[in-house]
C-alpha cells in the first residue's frame, strides 16, 4: 500500500527470529555425528603440523581420536588460533596477549578482546576485536550490553596492526581471501565482508549468533555458538529489566544465550514450555543449541547440522574441513565431533 | 427386535433425476448405525427425509410400526427424530444457551438461569462452548457442538449425525464417541454417516452403504472391513496408496523460498509464528482446531489482517506485503481454498461456469469490461475436464453438486487465477474416498508443476501422505517441522498438543 511507508512509523519494528526451515531445517546430525574426542570446552580448531589442534582451556592440544596430546600451556583461557602460511601457530588469550610461534606480539592498545584469527593468502595476519570494553570471556556481558565496539585489523606482512573495520557488534569469525575478509558480527546475526575498508552485508538474519568460519572446497562453513529466541530478544528490548537483571542475578542464570544449558534448576527456561510428559521437546526454546552451516561460494546456505534444544552437543564454535572429513568443536558439549565433508 | 424405524421403499427425485431410489432402511433402538457412501450417493437426502426436511417422493416411513409424514424438521422433532445436520442450523446471532433452548422458551425466560443450565448441560457432554458467546463468532467444531447438544437436550428417540467428526479435534472426537456410547445405553436410535471409514467400523453395530441412490450393502459391522466398505461405496477396489507413509524418495526438493512469514501476530490467535514455503513442494500444516493454522494462513492470502502493532513480516519473492484485500493477494498469485466451502467457497445459486468464470473476474490481471459467455463456456469446459467436475447437466447449480464436487469447483476457482501460492484449508473435509483421490492428485499435479502448496488438514493420514515437509502448529505458532519420512502419527500429535 502507498501509506505503508508511513504507518510503518507507527506500527513499531518488529524484531523477528527467523525459522529453522529450508537449508536450515532442524535435524540431528550433531546429535547423531561420531565422536573424534571428548575434551573439556573444546574451541578453535586449526590444522597444524598434520596434526588437528584444538585448544581446550588454556591448553593446546593435538587431537588424534581418543587420544590427545598437550602441546602447549598459557597462563589464560585461550580465545582464537590461527595457522600461519609459514606453519607458525598464532594463540590469541583472554588477557590480552598474542603470540606467534610462541614469541609474543605486540598489540596497539585497542586490541584487548581477540575473538578470532585468520591468516590471509599473501600471509597477511587478520584479527577480530570483538569488544573495546569487554574481555572474550566476558562475551554474554557485551551481548546484554548491546555491545557495538567491536574491530576488525590487519598486519601486513613485515607491518604493522592497521584498524580495517570499527564498530562492530561482536566480529567472531574471520574468512580472508585475496581481495578482502569475510567476518562473522554475532550480535547482528549475518556476515558482513569487508574489503578496501568498505562494507558490505553478505549473510544477514541468522538465526543465531554466529561463530567461527572456515574454508571448505566449495564455500565455507559457518558455526552459530547459540539460537536466537524471543525470550532473550524481549529482555533485549527492555533496558530496565536488563540492566536489572546484570546489577542482581548471577551470570550463569541471566535470560542470555549461552553454550550450554539444562545444568540447574535455576535456569530461567524450564518447566512445561521445555519438557512434557518426561519428554524434551526439541521444538522447546532453548537458551543454547548447536549448528554448523555449510555455505556456497557466495555465503548463501546450502545444508545445516543440528543438535536441538534435547540435544547435548551445544555451542559449537569452531568447524573445520580437511580431507573429506569436518571437525566440529561443540564447545558447551565438550566434544569433537566428525562428519564425512559436504554431507 | 422391533426397529424403531423403518423405510419401506423410499425414494426421492429432484427435477427428474433420482436421488435416492426405492431404499429399504431400518433402525432398531439403542443402535448406532453407520451410514456410508460417496458424496451424492443419497445419505443426506435419505436421512433428510426422515427427518422431516426433505419430503420424500415414493414409498413410507414406519415410526414404530405407525406410518408418518413429517411436513418439516420440528414435527420430526416433536416426534423423537432430530437431525444434525452438515450444515449447522444455528441462529448466528444468538447465544450458545439461546440456541439450545430455542423453539422450547417458556413464557417468561430468566436469562440468567438459561446461561446456568445451559453451562450445567454443555458440561455434563464434556463440551468446552461458553453459553455466553454469540454462535457467529464460534469456530465450525464448535458450532457442531452446539448443534449435537442441542439434538441431545431435545430427548430425542433417533438422532441422526451427518458428518459429525469432520471439524472435531482427535480428542474432541473421543469425548463425541462417548456421548454417542451413553445416548446408546439410554436406548437413543443413531444414524451416523460419516466419510471416516474407520469410525464407522469403530463405532457403529450396523453400517448401510449407498451408491448412486440405491442400497448396496447392509449388515453388522462385523461383517465389513475397509476394503469391504470401500468396494462397496465405489463399485471399485480404489488403491490403498491413498494414505501411505512416504519414503525418502518421493519427497520433492525444495525450490526458490517464495513466502518467508516472520512473527506475525494476530491478537490471541496468532502469536508470533515464522516459517517458510518453498516452490515445487507441498508444505502441510497440522494443528488442532483453534491452533491459528487457518488464521496464519488468512493473513497470508489477505484474508484477514495481522496486528497493526508489531504484527510480523511477510514477504513474498524477498518483498514485504502487506494484504488489505483478498484481491491484492490474488494480484500476487497467492489463492486461498477455504476451508468453509459453503459459506466462503462458492455462489451456491450459480452455475459451476458462472462459478469458475467468477473466479477469473476476481482475478486482477483479468482488464476485460466485459463477460463473452463464450469465454465462460470455454473456460468452464477446460476446468472441468482437468478437474474431472461432474454435474447433472452443463447449468447445474453448485449447490446440487456432491460435497466432493463442490471441492473441484472451489479450487478451480482458485486455480483460474493462475497462482504461484495455493493455500488448500481442509481440501477434502466432508468428500467421499474417490474424490480424495482425485483432490490429492489434483494437489500433487500442483506441486509437480513448480507451484508452492500448502496443505492445511487436520486429518493426519493426509498430512503424512501429500507433504513434502510438515509444519506443525499449536496455540498461534508453528512450533515444529518434521519430515514425512520421519514423522508418525503419534510424533505430530505431541508437537501439536504440547
Amino acid at each position: 500500500m502507498i501509506l505503508d511507508p508511513i504507518l510503518d512509523l507507527f506500527r513499531g519494528k518488529a524484531i523477528t527470529i527467523p525459522p529453522l526451515d529450508g537449508a536450515f531445517s532442524a535435524n540431528a546430525a550433531l546429535d547423531e555425528a561420531d565422536v573424534h574426542a571428548m575434551l573439556p570446552a573444546p574451541d578453535n580448531l586449526v590444522w597444524h603440523d598434520g596434526h588437528l589442534t584444538c585448544s581446550s582451556g588454556a591448553a593446546v592440544l593435538w587431537v588424534a581420536g581418543a587420544k590427545s596430546h598437550k602441546v602447549a600451556q598459557f597462563p589464560a583461557e585461550i580465545t582464537a588460533m590461527a595457522v600461519s602460511p609459514k606453519g607458525h601457530l598464532a594463540v590469541a588469550t583472554d588477557d590480552g596477549h598474542l603470540t606467534e610461534g610462541g614469541i609474543p606480539v605486540p598489540l596497539p592498545g585497542d586490541i584487548t578482546c581477540v575473538t578470532a584469527l585468520a591468516y590471509g593468502v599473501d600471509g597477511a595476519l587478520w584479527l577480530a576485536n570483538g569488544s573495546a570494553h569487554h574481555p572474550a570471556s566476558g562475551w554474554v556481558v557485551d551481548l546484554m550490553g548491546k555491545g557495538a565496539s567491536g574491530s576488525v585489523w590487519r598486519r601486513a606482512p613485515g607491518g604493522g596492526f592497521a584498524r580495517e573495520v570499527g564498530g562492530l557488534a561482536w566480529p567472531n569469525g574471520l574468512l580472508p581471501d585475496a581481495s578482502g575478509v569475510t567476518i562473522s558480527e554475532s550480535w547482528r546475526h549475518r556476515l558482513i565482508r569487508c574489503e578496501g575498508g568498505r562494507v558490505t552485508p553478505v549473510l544477514s538474519h541468522l538465526p543465531g549468533y554466529p561463530a567461527r568460519l572456515s574454508p571448505a572446497p566449495d564455500g565455507a562453513w559457518l558455526t552459530l555458538f547459540a539460537p536466537r529466541n524471543r525470550l532473550i530478544e524481549f529482555v533485549l528490548q527492555d533496558t530496565h529489566y536488563r540492566r536489572d537483571m546484570m546489577a542482581e542475578v548471577p551470570r550463569d542464570f541471566w535470560i542470555a544465550p549461552a553454550l550450554t544449558s539444562g545444568q540447574s534448576f535455576l535456569e530461567p527456561l524450564q518447566c512445561g514450555g521445555i519438557r512434557t510428559m518426561g519428554i524434551h521437546k526439541a521444538w522447546s526454546p532453548s537458551r543454547s543449541y548447536g549448528l554448523v552451516v555449510r555455505l556456497n561460494k557466495e555465503f548463501a546456505p546450502m545444508a545445516s547440522l543440528h543438535s536441538r534444544a534435547n540435544g547435548r552437543r551445544h555451542g559449537v564454535t569452531s568447524a573445520i574441513e580437511v580431507d573429506g572429513r569436518v571437525y566440529i568443536a561443540a564447545k558447551g558439549g565438550g566434544v569433537i565431533l566428525t562428519v564425512a565433508g559436504g554431507r | 427386535m422391533q426397529p424403531i424405524v423403518r423405510m419401506e421403499r423410499i425414494t426421492k427425485d429432484y427435477r427428474g433425476v433420482p436421488a435416492v431410489r426405492a431404499v429399504d432402511f431400518d433402525l432398531r433402538a439403542g443402535e448406532i448405525h453407520a451410514l456410508l457412501g460417496e458424496n451424492g450417493a443419497g445419505k443426506s437426502t435419505l436421512t433428510k427425509m426422515l427427518a422431516g426436511a426433505v419430503q420424500p417422493s415414493g414409498g413410507r416411513i414406519l415410526l414404530e410400526g405407525a406410518e408418518v409424514s413429517f411436513a418439516t424438521p420440528n414435527a420430526a422433532l416433536e416426534a423423537g427424530v432430530a437431525m444434525v445436520f452438515q450444515e449447522t442450523s444455528l441462529v448466528p446471532s444468538m447465544t450458545v444457551a439461546q440456541n439450545l433452548y430455542l423453539g422450547s422458551e417458556k413464557f417468561l425466560n430468566r436469562l440468567r438461569g438459561t446461561y446456568i443450565s445451559a453451562q450445567q448441560f454443555l458440561q455434563s457432554l464434556n463440551f468446552a462452548v461458553d453459553p455466553l458467546a454469540m454462535v457467529e463468532t464460534l469456530g465450525a467444531a464448535k458450532r457442531q457442538m452446539v448443534e449435537i447438544a442441542r439434538a441431545v437436550h431435545h430427548n430425542a428417540r433417533v438422532i441422526i449425525f451427518d458428518e459429525p467428526t469432520a471439524s472435531l479435534t482427535p480428542e474432541e472426537k473421543r469425548h463425541f464417541f462417548a456421548l454417542l456410547q451413553r445416548l446408546k445405553a439410554r436406548g437413543v436410535a443413531i444414524v451416523f454417516i460419516s466419510h471416516a471409514l474407520e469410525e464407522a467400523l469403530q463405532i457403529a453395530d450396523r453400517i448401510t452403504i449407498l451408491r448412486d441412490g440405491e442400497r448396496v450393502a447392509q449388515g453388522p459391522t462385523a461383517d465389513f472391513d475397509r476394503d469391504k466398505i470401500i468396494a462397496a461405496m465405489v463399485g471399485r477396489t480404489l488403491s490403498n496408496a491413498l494414505y501411505t507413509q512416504r519414503d525418502a524418495s518421493t519427497l520433492r526438493k525444495a525450490g526458490r523460498k517464495i513466502l518467508s512469514v516472520q512473527d506475525i501476530s494476530q491478537g490471541r490467535m496468532v502469536r508470533n509464528t515464522s516459517f517458510s514455503v518453498f516452490q515445487g513442494q507441498i508444505t502441510g500444516v497440522f494443528g488442532l482446531i483453534g491452533s491459528g493454522r487457518t488464521e496464519t494462513f488468512k493473513i497470508v492470502a489477505g484474508v484477514t489482517k495481522r496486528d497493526f502493532l508489531r504484527g510480523g513480516i511477510v514477504e513474498l519473492d524477498d518483498r514485504p506485503v502487506r494484504y488489505l484485500t483478498p484481491a491484492a493477494a490474488v494480484a500476487d498469485g497467492i489463492v486461498y481454498v477455504t476451508e468453509d466451502r459453503k459459506t466462503e467457497g462458492f455462489f451456491d445459486t450459480m452455475s459451476v461456469a458462472e462459478n469458475l468464470f467468477g473466479g477469473l473476474l476476481a482475478a486482477p490481471r483479468h482488464k476485460s469490461m466485459l463477460v463473452r459467455m463464450s469465454e465462460m463456456r470455454s473456460l468452464a469446459a477446460d476446468w472441468s475436464a482437468r478437474l474431472n467436475i461432474r454435474a447433472i447437466n452443463d447449468n447445474a447449480r453448485v449447490v446440487e453438486l456432491s460435497g466432493g464436487n463442490q471441492q473441484k469447483v472451489v479450487i478451480g476457482k482458485g486455480l483460474v487465477q493462475k497462482p504461484r501460492l495455493v493455500i488448500f484449508d481442509e481440501p477434502t473435509r466432508g468428500v467421499d474416498v474417490a474424490a480424495i483421490a482425485e483432490i490429492h492428485k489434483i494437489i500433487n499435479d500442483l506441486a509437480d508443476a513448480g507451484l508452492a502448496v500448502v496443505v492445511i488438514s487436520s486429518y493426519l493420514p493426509e498430512v503424512l501422505n501429500l507433504s513434502d515437509r510438515i509444519l506443525v502448529c499449536r496455540q498461534g505458532r508453528i512450533v515444529e517441522e518434521l519430515s514425512p519420512v520421519e514423522a508418525s502419527e503419534e510424533k505430530i500429535m505431541y508437537a501439536a498438543v504440547h
